[in-house]
């Protein structure tokens, strides 16, 4: 049996994100991920392969904050993948996934450099998980070493389990049955995945007819696999 | 008594009651996972096929549903319980953080010794010797005995803990700790009896709200379930038709909340009720929306005057008629008191003003209305009663009367969690006995003569009673998911065998060991959704679908309301003088450090703040303009001066923010608590006060008036966002109406 081609996609609606966090920490969690120390960050080396991004509109007192969630696009023309001399960043037609192979990496940071939406991270050291919390560590994703580029995999992990349990099951992929962790754990539902591919999955029926999507720089023509929903308006005046 | 017990019976017996524990894990598997070569392995492990197991969490009072994926026996990820009715399968940061706790390396392993209080010279003393020690103390003290819980603790241990102290003739335990503190669980849960004649936490149906008006809650941050409070607003903004939720947020310094909400008002601190009883009787005045709304109004509105209550709240007259013409016309408004609310000198009647709009609204006990957390579905289930901050100081009062001989600390740590004025690390000095049941060593447990750690919750029995429950009455279940990782004890299995040698308590802690107690307790449910029959199928169902609920919603009734007449509302007063400190104090619970709870954990510590983007550090936020005008720039150390003490963090310009306020979160400062936690600033209760509220329940935490000095020092920021050319900007812009 075959896998069928497919297009993740990842939409998120700014009208549902509270900006909680929920969705960082469960992408530590799920793709081990390490958290870097304090001087680290001053340095400007934070590692969240999802983050969220606070933008301000306005001046106090006639001022809001908007939250924009950013991870990895999955570019369906990444400008990161053609820069790498050792083909690590891959591309992936099948799943339409850009693919990171750590152990192709030899870390020029090319990709980095030619990543339009910052979301590719550099061990800049080796990760350090304090005994015993390198228990905690996912079986699944290889822990990435110092002098390696890492990025946002969509759960590679998880589609691959569930396309895997519907192979065993002789069945086809239910929509909404794979779920990265972070739109796993979204408490408002503002993050939503599938398969674009499938006509009557709940990423395609979202963005059918939908005027407040767009992508993130989109100009660029990087064709992005992330859907992004404007705030919406109410029906109350004010 | 005529039979002496020696502390040579009490060593036999205690060496009996652990053998009993060990054998009943021979008869009864589903108890203990023993260790077993490979070669036979368990029933639920497959190589490379992950096992999930049903619990709850413990990370807050909330008592979300988790589902957690083991292999090989370890525990690899929490996710939400898509079957629990509270979260439906959702978790916050916290929650998802909680295998931290789990793996801290800063666990202690094995029972410890403390020869000087304070010294963290601690000795390891076998599990025997700790509890020959605990219990020779514990059955010297008599009835002088105390116990100080969390409000995360099992109901099943609360329920122990209430039999023991009730059977040695003690004093029922106390429950306090910063979280259900700041977010006013008390208060709030007490204000109901006011309103609709009964206990209990408020919930709002945010799903089918249209117009909510939060008076400074930070319901999608931390509050009372920010999980379900979020599938809430999830919801709220994609109601059917498109039809969509607006939220207006009145506080003083932006919140998550106040992020996401349509509006956003920089309302003065402590000025919220006035502007509820401002909208009421505008409502009243201007026969605004339905007629039986208008009536209500005329009869709950107070004698306020609208235009004296904008200049006191900076919200124009325009603003409060507009917010009160949005509130009486919609379907279903809301109200939502905040957490700031409760930390104010005239708490109660704050709270109550602000409910008093949903009663005017006429949406009690409806869809998109507010109503009343159910009751806990059977008498023998209990969920930790959070004690009034007056039995707290009566606590410390009788501690420093040397009247108190033992204290037992169990989920709290009120060391760092009360305000050093409240002086509980100064008598603990008068007790002579102080036990720790902390897994790592806390504040509070470096003032203890013995810790015995306990398990974490990843690897505990237990049942939570779940309040706010929404829909259904819920009682979530807890498991081991792993074997314990640490040489830790449980603590209602230590109590059990301590009530063993006191022949009072031994008569009622029967119990062989706390999961014979919880089978007993869970047996007493009625029929749930998960159906069965027979004590050990209803018992594993439990645990396999992580709890028990009702098949259908209850049919519920509405309560009435029992509020008659007009609301008055003292005004609020702050502490200290507008000449000497010139700025109000905002201080708000972290939504990923919560109380503090969390800061032991990297991915919480890591993570950068949603708002500020700061992580790993403690920070003052101010106001651009009011930064400039002091000459301070972002990573500016401060020291902030309250009437009560002082503490110092460097400055993050705020661009949402009052100009006459500062916000610190809560958090950090912690000078134990692991590597993680520890040295990471001040601890911002050093400014709050001793005093309780006027009316009783809370922490006056939330009247604070403070001063800002510079310090001349500057520290780099660790920050997520670059802030060059963003928040620069704001300083050299005209700034409209201040």
């Amino acid at each position: 049996m075959e896998f069928p081609t497919r297009k993740w996609t990842m939409v998120i609606d700014f009208d549902k994100c509270t900006g909680c966090g929920a969705c960082v920490v469960a992408c530590h969690a799920e793709n081990n991920v390490p958290i870097v120390r304090e001087q680290e960050i001053v340095r400007g080396r934070a590692m969240h392969w999802m983050r969220i991004e606070r933008y301000w509109d306005g001046t106090y007192p006639n001022i809001r904050a908007r939250f924009m969630p950013v991870l990895c696009q999955q570019c369906g023309r990444a400008p990161c993948e053609p820069v790498c001399p050792v083909y690590a960043a891959n591309h992936s037609e099948r799943e339409n996934l850009n693919l990171q192979i750590y152990n192709r990496c030899v870390g020029t940071r090319y990709c980095l450099a030619n990543d339009p939406y910052k979301v590719r991270f550099f061990n800049y050291f080796d990760p350090v998980f304090d005994k015993p919390l390198d228990q905690q560590l996912n079986p699944d994703v290889t822990v990435r070493s110092a002098g390696i580029m890492e990025k946002c995999t969509f759960c590679i992990q998880r589609i691959r389990r569930g396309e895997e349990q519907a192979l065993v099951e002789n069945r086809p992929l239910r929509d909404a049955e794979v779920t990265p962790a972070c739109v796993q754990t979204c408490p408002p539902g503002a993050l939503v995945f599938g398969d674009l591919n499938d006509p009557g999955g709940q990423v395609a029926k979202l963005l059918a007819n939908n005027r407040r999507q767009f992508k993130l720089l989109d100009h660029l023509g990087t064709e992005p696999s992330v859907y992004y929903l404007k705030g919406g308006e109410s029906h109350v005046s004010d | 008594m005529t039979h002496k017990f020696t502390r040579r019976d009490f060593l036999k017996l205690g060496t009996a009651g652990i053998a009993s524990a060990v054998l009943a894990g021979c008869e009864m598997p589903r108890r203990w996972v023993t260790l077993e070569p490979f070669v036979r392995p368990p029933e639920e492990q497959l190589a490379g096929v992950a096992t999930w197991y049903a619990s709850t969490c413990r990370q807050c009072p909330a008592g979300c549903g988790i589902l957690v994926r083991t292999m090989n026996g370890r525990a690899l990820k929490i996710e939400g319980n898509p079957e629990h009715p509270l979260n439906r399968g959702k978790l916050c940061a916290r929650g998802q953080a909680g295998l931290q706790i789990l793996y801290n390396p800063d666990r202690l392993s094995g029972a410890v010794q403390q020869t000087k209080r304070g010294s963290r010279d601690f000795r390891q003393l076998s599990w025997e010797a700790a509890l020959n020690t605990l219990f020779s103390t514990i059955q010297a003290a008599g009835s002088s005995v105390i116990i100080w819980g969390g409000s995360t603790m099992s109901g099943h241990l609360y329920d122990l803990f209430q039999r023991f102290t009730a059977a040695i003739g003690a004093p029922a335990p106390v429950v306090f700790d910063l979280y259900t503190g700041m977010s006013g669980h008390r208060l709030l849960a007490e204000a109901s009896r006011d309103l609709l004649g009964r206990v209990g936490l408020p919930i709002y149906d945010l799903s089918h709200a249209d117009v909510a008006l939060s008076f400074g809650a930070d319901f999608l941050g931390t509050g009372l379930s920010s999980v379900r409070y979020g599938a809430e607003f999830g919801n709220f903004r994609s109601q059917p038709l498109g039809k969509r939720g607006y939220l207006v947020q009145l506080e003083p310094r932006m919140s998550i909340t106040g992020a996401v909400a349509d509006r956003w008002l920089p309302i003065r601190p402590g000025a919220e009720a006035m502007v509820a009883q401002a909208i009421a009787r505008i409502i009243a005045d201007q026969s605004l929306g339905p007629v039986d709304r208008v009536t209500r109004a005329r009869t709950l509105a107070g004698n306020v005057d609208v235009n004296a209550v904008a200049t006191a709240s900076d919200i124009s007259v325009e603003e409060l008629q507009r917010l009160a013409r949005s509130f009486a016309t919609a379907e279903h408004p809301l109200a939502i008191p905040g957490d700031a609310l409760t930390g104010q000198d005239n708490a109660t009647e704050a709270v109550t003003a602000v409910q008093a709009l949903n009663i005017i609204a006429g949406t009690v006990g409806q869809s998109g209305g507010f109503s009343l957390s159910t009751p806990a579905p059977s008498p023998a289930l209990v969920k930790p009663v959070v004690s009034s901050l007056a039995d707290v100081q009566k606590l410390i009062e009788q501690m420093r009367a040397d009247q108190v001989k033992a204290l037992m600390v169990y989920g709290a740590n009120p060391a760092y969690d009360l305000p050093e004025e409240m002086g509980f690390t100064e008598a603990l000095g008068h007790v002579p006995f102080v036990v720790s049941f902390a897994p790592i060593v806390d504040e509070t447990a470096i003032w203890a003569d013995l810790i015995l750690p306990d398990r974490t919750y990843l690897e505990s029995w237990g049942y939570e009673v779940v309040a706010p429950s929404f829909d259904v009455p819920v009682v979530g279940s807890q498991q081991p998911i792993v074997t314990p990782v640490f040489d830790a004890r449980s603590t209602g299995d230590v109590l059990l065998t301590l009530a063993k040698g006191i022949p009072a308590a031994a008569k009622a802690l029967s119990w062989a060991d706390e999961v014979a107690f919880l089978i007993e307790s869970i047996g007493q449910l009625p029929a749930g959704a998960a159906g069965g029959s027979g004590v050990d199928v209803l018992w594993a169902r439990f645990q396999q679908h992580g709890g028990w609920w009702p098949a259908s919603s209850p049919v519920s009734v509405p309560p009435a309301s029992t509020l008659s007449q007009a609301i008055q509302v003292t005004p609020t007063r702050f502490e200290g003088s507008e000449q000497e400190y010139p700025y109000f104090l905002h201080l708000y619970l972290s939504n990923l450090l919560s109380d503090g709870r969390g800061a032991n954990q990297p991915w919480l510590q890591g993570s950068p703040d949603p708002m500020t983007t700061v992580a790993w550090q403690t920070l003052v936020e101010i106001n651009p303009n009011t930064a400039h005008q002091l000459g301070i720039q972002d990573g500016d150390v401060v020291r902030i001066t309250s009437p009560h003490g002082e503490l110092e963090a460097p400055v993050y310009t705020f661009p949402a923010i009052r100009p006459d306020t500062v916000a610190i979160p809560v958090g950090q400062g912690h000078s134990d608590y692991g590597r993680y936690a520890r040295n990471r600033g001040g601890n911002v209760m050093r400014l709050v006060g001793a005093q309780a509220g006027a009316q009783g329940g809370n922490l006056n935490w939330a009247t604070l008036r403070v001063k800002i000095t510079r310090t001349g020092r500057k520290v780099a920021l660790a920050l997520f966002e670059n802030k060059t050319g963003v928040t620069e900007g704001f300083v050299n812009q005209a700034f409209p109406g201040q």
